[in-house]
């Protein structure tokens, strides 16, 4: 049977480095900035979603076959694999279809205040689609799946076509639609 | 019309530029920030030794790669920066593959009275020299800029 092994090696016990040490010059170390810069081509669909959201626009596109909205639009359906044929405006209200709640920053920080971060559903697409986006004017305990949502866009002239020309998505108020 | 539709404007693509941060930290460890430390002082190395192998780690190091023994403090000595050429290559192209105005060559050299080896360049402009075997020592940066990385050596010259 398993017996406990009694000589086990001893284990170097290892060094922590703290942030002061490094700030105060405690310890040398190699500090290294590489400059790592990407280009990613849109290609024509998401040229044309970027486009329009810097119009304050969303823009999806219609397959034929499968009769549905796409978004953000793609040059072909994933399901037919056909081309996709007509370029659509969709509603910028939706409900959320899932969600998470982040304490932590992008860089992986810790948070005291949540981000509320999740996919959005939009208004005349087929249900289970949509692309992610912060939600905001709501609390960790108000936000739930199935609530609807409304996007708050960036002033015009502050618009670049980039998908942060959407600042958050809100909650839709009584009366609202 | 969607997809299908004829493109007449070839700039309407768009491209989407972006920076990573990917920031690289080595800290020197113990044995290390020894060494280096010594080096912001001196213009030689450190070099230490397995009490069970004898193998002589330059730069030093806490245990021996070999026979995994603890290697003791009071084995530690100092050893001049000199060396010979173990093998060398001449490089015309710099990290990001554009052309250099210059050459560099680029050489292990095999610290005198150790068993280690320290890559560095080699401070010449006589590209044809065949470098193999040649006694080379440290050049080092002016003390009061030396901050405790591989760049305190400069380069290596032929003595």
């Amino acid at each position: 049977m398993a017996e406990k092994k009694k000589d086990w090696p001893p284990y170097a016990p290892g060094t922590y480095v703290r942030e002061s040490d490094i700030r105060e010059k405690k310890i040398t170390y190699t500090w290294w900035e590489p400059e790592v810069q990407y280009s990613w081509s849109l290609g024509p669909a998401m040229s044309k979603f970027l486009q329009g959201l810097k119009n304050g626009k969303i823009i999806g596109i219609h397959c034929k076959r499968c009769k549905r909205v796409i978004v953000p639009p793609r040059m072909f359906c994933e399901y037919c694999f056909g081309p996709t044929e007509e370029w659509v405006e969709v509603a910028d209200t939706g409900i959320i279809e899932t969600f998470s709640i982040s304490y932590l920053d992008p860089d992986a920080r810790r948070i005291e205040d949540p981000i509320l971060v999740g996919v959005v559903d939009f208004d005349g697409t087929p249900p289970h689609h949509g692309f992610m986006h912060y939600f905001g004017e709501m609390t960790k305990d108000e936000i739930k799946i199935g609530m609807r949502v409304k996007a708050v866009w960036k002033p015009e002239d502050e618009r670049v076509g980039s998908i942060t020309d959407i600042l958050y998505f809100r909650p839709l108020k009584g009366g609202e639609t | 019309m969607g997809s299908l539709e004829k493109q007449t404007d070839p700039t309407s693509p768009m491209h989407w530029r972006g920076d990573m941060q990917a920031d690289y930290f080595y800290p020197s460890g113990i044995a290390g920030d020894k060494f280096f430390r010594h080096l912001m002082q001196k213009d030689s190395f450190l070099a230490d030794t397995c009490p069970k192998c004898n193998k002589i780690y330059c730069p030093p190091r806490l245990y021996c790669e070999d026979c995994f023994e603890e290697i003791p403090d009071n084995s530690w000595k100092e050893v001049p920066s000199v060396g010979t050429v173990r093998l060398y290559t001449v490089a015309k192209l710099n990290a990001h593959g554009e052309k250099m105005k210059s050459p560099k060559i680029i050489a292990l050299i095999d610290i005198d009275g150790t068993n280690g080896a320290m890559l560095g360049t080699i401070d010449s402009n006589d590209f044809e020299k065949d470098f193999t075997g040649i006694k080379v020592k440290a050049i080092l940066r002016p003390k009061e800029k030396r901050e405790g990385t591989i760049k305190d050596i400069l380069h290596y010259k032929e003595i």
